[in-house]
């Protein structure tokens, strides 16, 4: 479905809308309120920023770096250049430990390689484990937020999920319905032979990954499965271990709103002796799938400083009304129409760049201060140059027209009086749809200046 | 079949060829060579470059003997704001009566402790009505049905109310998460300003540390607070402050 309609049955949809509103507004209040909590916000802003720079630069030394450090603890690196590589790298090593069931933490990357597919192919099956992502699994949807997947629903909603699917009373207490998920996903914890896990940043000097959560799932997902797979795009890798602590500033006082998440697990490799706790193997998989050919200039390579906080998504006018789903991609929002056309080819979200109205209030928010709207603005040229998306004939050639017109001063004064002659109002559909246009003054003000005006001046 | 050394190969040559690109198409340059750093294990290269852990980067306040009330104070303040318990006792006995009283305020039956030498002491000074199970052997099955966890902590923050604990000192990891309590020991002299302080301080030895802030806690469901989803509903400190 096109970005277009998707938006407008959306729009159409109240509930959607009054849950949207509450969530994105609580969201701001929550991110406003945290931000206070840090003296000097800009200026980590800054340093989380340069450390980004830093890292992108050289990814290449910092990746192998983090490579050779996490091979050293004990964990095993896999290299992954595209979506189906890093399903089959998953794949075949849950199917070779004869793994029936994967319990999963929240991974925006799993989700972008589409994993749960690709691991029920195989005959495993997947088990999504965090609250937010358990619901959309079981109601078959894809997640409409980075952070709280299931943003779109209300609990009246949920409650009728859960009764269907887990046979419980219908019910809209939120905390009978968290404890009735709390129940059935412990089943799955308790018989999970593999867990898979998503990587918030990983740190090159000591080959540690970090996974910052609330609920508790990503812990027992790294720590009761025989087998860790963490799943990374190649842009999670920061210098230094110290690097961590403006990072763990911002993320959740952008994301949540919280001055920290309940937990952070910093993992460096696998556990040392065999009566250690937790997994006896840790593999991770790092993704390309798109993001090295963002490294090409300074304006596209600023996407992948993203810390996938979410906070541009609260803030966005468009995100606020439409929600995740209308932008038919993994990543919504404005980060989302930016990195789908990076990620998965403009041919396929041509409408995304145009999905703004480059109010900057993304940029304003963003933890890591990517220019969204520059982004924007390049996505639309290349949209232009590379006439992807569907041809626009009739705006090429208003454009050249225009263009024809406003570079030569009398024809640009014949086509103004041709027009106030004929009063006609340029049929310009699509324009004139949102706004007015105002009508042509009788007499324009070149020709004001030459009859009157010039010597009321000269007086 | 995927050779995962040509797939590292290739995206290497990727990321430099772009990486190129953008240096001739103006971009920033990509100015002198970084040198990797090797890190085994256990060695500690932090920005402050010192192998030392109880170094003290940006001149905070350090692990003091007898740590400063404020650093204290706000600690408990922070664990309030986060929905996290706090009792402060000075010496082992009366920590000893804290558990007690903490798991039976809790209607904690079936406890389960940490391998620490603290924690087994602890707990074997508990009375009866109590079932204490041994980590050694206990089974999945065996350690969801246990009421509390007791570990050690190694270190808290006091800027955030966090506990850090380090794989290296004690089996903690899933008696902190599995069990509904969590009740953790944390001497008052490993209490850090922040979390700058803290990272500094951590031990590099352990495959995994974990920092805990409060209790477990979604709000997917309209963004509305449920504590204690899938980790502990009850996190309790037991702050132990050094005998006189």
């Amino acid at each position: 479905m096109s970005f277009e309609r998707s938006a407008r049955a959306a729009l159409a949809d109240e509930q959607l809308r009054g849950a949207l509103r509450h969530a994105t507004t609580l969201f701001g209040e929550r991110r406003r309120a945290a931000m206070a909590t840090l003296p000097d916000w800009e200026g980590a802003r800054d340093r989380a920023r340069a450390i980004k720079d830093e890292t992108l630069l050289h990814l290449d030394r910092y990746l192998e770096e983090f490579t050779a450090n996490a091979e050293r603890a004990g964990a095993r690196v896999h290299w992954a250049r595209d979506a189906a590589t890093a399903c089959e790298i998953i794949g075949r090593i849950a199917a070779e430990r004869g793994a029936r069931t994967v319990v999963k933490s929240k991974s925006m990357a799993s989700e972008e390689i589409h994993l749960n597919a690709a691991l029920a192919a195989r005959g495993i099956e997947p088990v999504e484990t965090d609250l937010g992502e358990y619901i959309i699994q079981l109601a078959g949807e894809a997640p409409s937020h980075i952070v709280a997947p299931a943003i779109h629903k209300t609990r009246r909603q949920i409650g009728a999920l859960f009764a269907e699917k887990l046979g419980m009373e219908p019910s809209d207490d939120v905390a009978k319905l968290a404890a009735a998920a709390r129940r059935a996903l412990r089943r799955r914890f308790a018989e999970a032979d593999l867990g898979v896990s998503g990587v918030n940043f990983a740190v090159a000097e000591t080959g540690t990954i970090l996974i910052l959560e609330n609920e508790g799932n990503a812990r027992l997902t790294t720590s009761l499965p025989r087998t860790h797979i963490a799943l990374m795009g190649i842009e999670k890798v920061i210098p230094r271990f110290a690097d961590l602590e403006v990072f763990l500033q911002l993320l959740p006082r952008s994301g949540t709103g919280q001055v920290l998440t309940a937990y952070q697990s910093l993992l460096t490799g696998a556990k040392r002796r065999p009566e250690d706790e937790g997994p006896a193997e840790l593999h991770i998989v790092l993704l390309d799938n798109g993001r090295s050919g963002m490294l090409a200039a300074p304006v596209t390579r600023q996407s992948l400083a993203c810390i996938r906080c979410g906070a541009c998504l609260n803030a966005c006018p468009v995100y606020r009304q439409i929600g995740g789903h209308a932008y038919g991609s993994v990543y919504p929002g404005p980060i989302g129409a930016v990195l789908t056309p990076q990620l998965f080819g403009l041919g396929r979200s041509s409408e995304l760049p145009y999905a703004s109205s480059l109010c900057g209030a993304c940029r304003d928010v963003c933890p890591v201060k990517i220019d969204i709207p520059a982004l924007l603005l390049h996505l639309r040229a290349e949209v232009v140059a590379t006439r992807a998306g569907k041809p626009r004939l009739l705006e090429r050639l208003a454009f050249s027209a225009y263009a024809a017109v406003m570079a030569r001063p009398r024809l640009f004064e014949s086509v103004v009086r041709l027009a106030r002659m004929l009063r006609v109002m340029l049929p310009l559909g699509a324009w004139t749809k949102w706004r007015d246009l105002r009508p042509l003054a009788p007499r324009s003000f070149r020709e004001e200046w030459r009859t009157r005006l010039r010597h009321e001046v000269a007086r | 079949m995927i050779r995962t050394a040509d797939a590292r190969r290739e995206i290497l040559r990727a990321i430099r060829e772009s990486l190129a690109e953008s240096a001739a198409g103006g971009g920033a340059a990509r100015e002198g060579p970084v040198e990797p750093r090797a890190a085994g294990p256990g060695s500690a290269v932090g920005s402050t470059g010192s192998a030392d852990p109880g170094a003290k980067p940006r001149g905070s306040t350090g692990p003091a003997a007898g740590a400063s009330k404020d650093v204290v104070s706000s600690f408990t303040e922070r664990l309030a704001a986060v929905g996290a318990q706090c009792t402060v006792v000075r010496g082992e006995a009366a920590a000893a009566h804290a558990l007690a009283d903490i798991l039976t305020d809790a209607a904690a039956r079936r406890v389960v402790g940490s391998d620490a030498p603290l924690v087994q002491r602890l707990l074997s000074a508990l009375g009866d009505g109590f079932v204490r199970e041994r980590l050694e052997g206990l089974s999945r099955d065996g350690l969801f049905a246990c009421d509390a966890g007791v570990t050690t902590a190694q270190w808290g923050i006091a800027e955030t109310g966090t506990l850090v604990l380090e794989s290296a000192r004690e089996k903690n990891r899933l008696l902190s998460l599995v069990p509904p309590i969590h009740v953790a020991l944390l001497s008052s002299t490993c209490l850090c300003d922040s979390l700058g302080d803290a990272l500094a301080r951590m031990s590099r030895a352990s495959h995994a540390i974990t920092l805990i802030t409060g209790p477990s806690r979604t709000s997917d469901i309209e963004l509305t607070l449920v504590v204690g989803v899938h980790g502990p509903q009850v996190v309790h400190v037991l702050l132990l402050e050094e005998e006189p």
